[in-house]
């Protein structure tokens, strides 16, 4: 990453370099020139963008991909704020930790998709049937996360606090925040590409609305360039959601910067 | 960091999750229709062991998942070892990778389907797609995070190239490929499962659906389970694996992003 970039680009500097997207560039301009008509496989990038723009225009792609965006957001707010006030509970109580550390490591160890079906049973398909899941499967991570970093806090920190007399909310504030904030964040790192993955496989298993189910539409229809064409708009949302998590942990990182005992995650 | 004798709290409080399960289904005191009880779940496993059904489903899975796992290692390393080394390569292609990694490999499932149909090619497409990027991220970060002093001890060796990356480099990024090793098959789990799910109907993730599709909600319940449990034990074999042959280095480090 060039250097004169630093003035304004510390939050972009996660970010990759753009020259580097030149492969790409070509080998989609090569596919394009080739143009393998006869193939209803590999339709030209050009028909991609052609059929999402019929997607548009039928207003199928927009509530799909609000859909989808929408149950994203609010299952990363709402794992996040479980996950982190549960963490820090959890973390500055080392027998409930040891008690619900088994119970925890198979929540966080029992591969996500096998939550779903356990979810449709259950709850049968209902609007908030996929909020659920997603918060059910990204939680942990973040949980755990916070637990072992709040648990890690040094006693001495703490008798610091007891020291100088601060009240509760200023410990939390001055002293386990700060230890559990990074910590914190490696959990939504983590957290942040499995709510994208999770999300899309609910909507293709369930058929609820979204860019999921969009997609498998397209596919058992065999429109081959619709597929393609929302495979993108999926990796643009992946790709946009991880580089404004990346924005935001930069913003938070540079408000409590880990420390070294602190930093290690997982 | 987990102490090594039995964590008794903990598999009290495993005890008690179990027991108010079994006790408010039998009771019927909780509202889910379908929610089974502990006690038909286990006789539900015990049944498909006996059968032999979870063993053939199992080892579906697992080959799938191997051949997956052997298949990314070997990619992600690749790729993984060309783009530390090579700045160029980081200069003017690693931005291309970057762009596809955040691609979720789920929706990359029916382009899959579209091209292979319901198959096993399917399933390891899906598989290797997505657990290629551990094993790339923290090999590359394995070898660009080795520290300079190292560099200039192959220096004054005079070590040839070859030499300084068979002695020095990959022995220093090693503890990094290993931790891409065990997320590369943690990964590879999932995928196959999901896969499985969707777009090749054989193994335990297909056997989780149809066992929902079919309404017997204690088979399924056994297969979440054995799931968990397996994906857990995988995992910690790999933990002491790597434990065993990195025992000269102290600690584990991800360059997992």
């Amino acid at each position: 990453m060039p250097k004169r970039r630093k003035s304004f680009g510390f939050l972009l500097s996660g970010l990759p370099a753009l020259r580097g997207l030149l492969p790409l560039v070509l080998f989609l301009a090569t596919w394009q020139a080739i143009d393998p008509q006869g193939s209803p496989y590999f339709p030209p990038p050009s028909t991609w963008w052609v059929s999402i723009v019929t997607l548009t225009k039928s207003g199928r792609l927009l509530p799909a991909l609000n859909a989808t965006l929408m149950t994203f957001v609010l299952a990363i707010a709402i794992a996040c704020v479980l996950g982190g006030a549960a963490g820090i509970l959890i973390g500055r109580s080392p027998i409930a930790r040891r008690a619900l550390g088994p119970l925890l490591e198979f929540c966080r160890g029992l591969p996500p998709p096998v939550v779903v079906p356990v979810a449709v049973l259950l709850l049968g398909y209902v609007e908030s049937l996929k909020l659920v899941i997603v918060v059910l499967v990204v939680v942990w991570p973040i949980l755990l996360n916070t637990a072992s970093s709040t648990s890690a806090l040094s006693e001495l920190l703490l008798d610091v606090s007891r020291t100088l007399r601060l009240s509760r909310i200023a410990t939390l504030r001055k002293i386990v925040l700060p230890a559990a904030v990074p910590a914190f964040l490696v959990g939504v790192r983590g957290a942040v590409p499995l709510a994208i993955i999770i999300t899309l496989l609910v909507e293709m298993i369930t058929s609820l609305p979204g860019i999921g189910s969009l997609i498998v539409i397209s596919q058992r229809q065999f429109r081959s360039s619709e597929v393609y064409g929302l495979l993108i708009v999926a990796g643009l949302i992946g790709f946009f959601l991880n580089s404004l998590f990346i924005v935001i942990e930069g913003l938070l990182l540079s408000r409590w910067p880990p420390r070294a005992s602190y930093a290690e995650g997982g | 960091m987990r102490p090594s004798f039995l964590n008794i709290p903990g598999t009290l409080t495993l005890l008690a999750v179990a027991a108010a399960w079994e006790a408010s289904v039998q009771s019927g005191a909780v509202t889910f229709e379908y929610l089974p009880a502990p006690s038909g779940i286990i006789i539900a496993l015990v049944d498909l062991v006996s059968s032999g059904e979870l063993a053939a489903n199992t080892a579906h899975t697992m080959r799938s998942v191997l051949i997956g796992w052997i298949l990314s290692i070997a990619i992600g390393s690749g790729l993984g070892l060309l783009f530390g080394l090579s700045a160029f390569a980081r200069r003017y292609f690693l931005a291309s990778l970057e762009v596809l990694r955040p691609l979720p490999a789920i929706a990359f499932l029916p382009v899959a389907l579209l091209l292979f149909s319901f198959s096993l090619t399917t399933e390891l497409i899906i598989i290797v797609y997505a657990s290629v990027w551990p094993m790339f991220v923290n090999t590359m970060g394995g070898i660009t995070n080795v520290s300079s002093r190292l560099h200039d001890v192959s220096l004054t060796l005079q070590l040839s190239r070859r030499r300084a990356l068979t002695k020095v480099l990959i022995p220093a990024a090693a503890p990094a490929i290993m931790v891409g090793c065990r997320l590369c098959m943690g990964t590879a789990l999932v995928m196959a499962i999901i896969a499985e799910m969707i777009g090749n109907p054989h193994g335990l993730g297909y056997a989780v659906v149809s066992a929902l599709q079919a309404m017997r909600p204690e088979r399924m319940f056994a297969y979440v389970i054995f799931v968990g449990v397996l994906a857990i034990s995988l995992n910690a074999c790999l933990i002491l694996a790597s434990r065993q042959l990195l025992s000269g280095h102290t600690r584990e480090v991800s360059h997992h992003a």
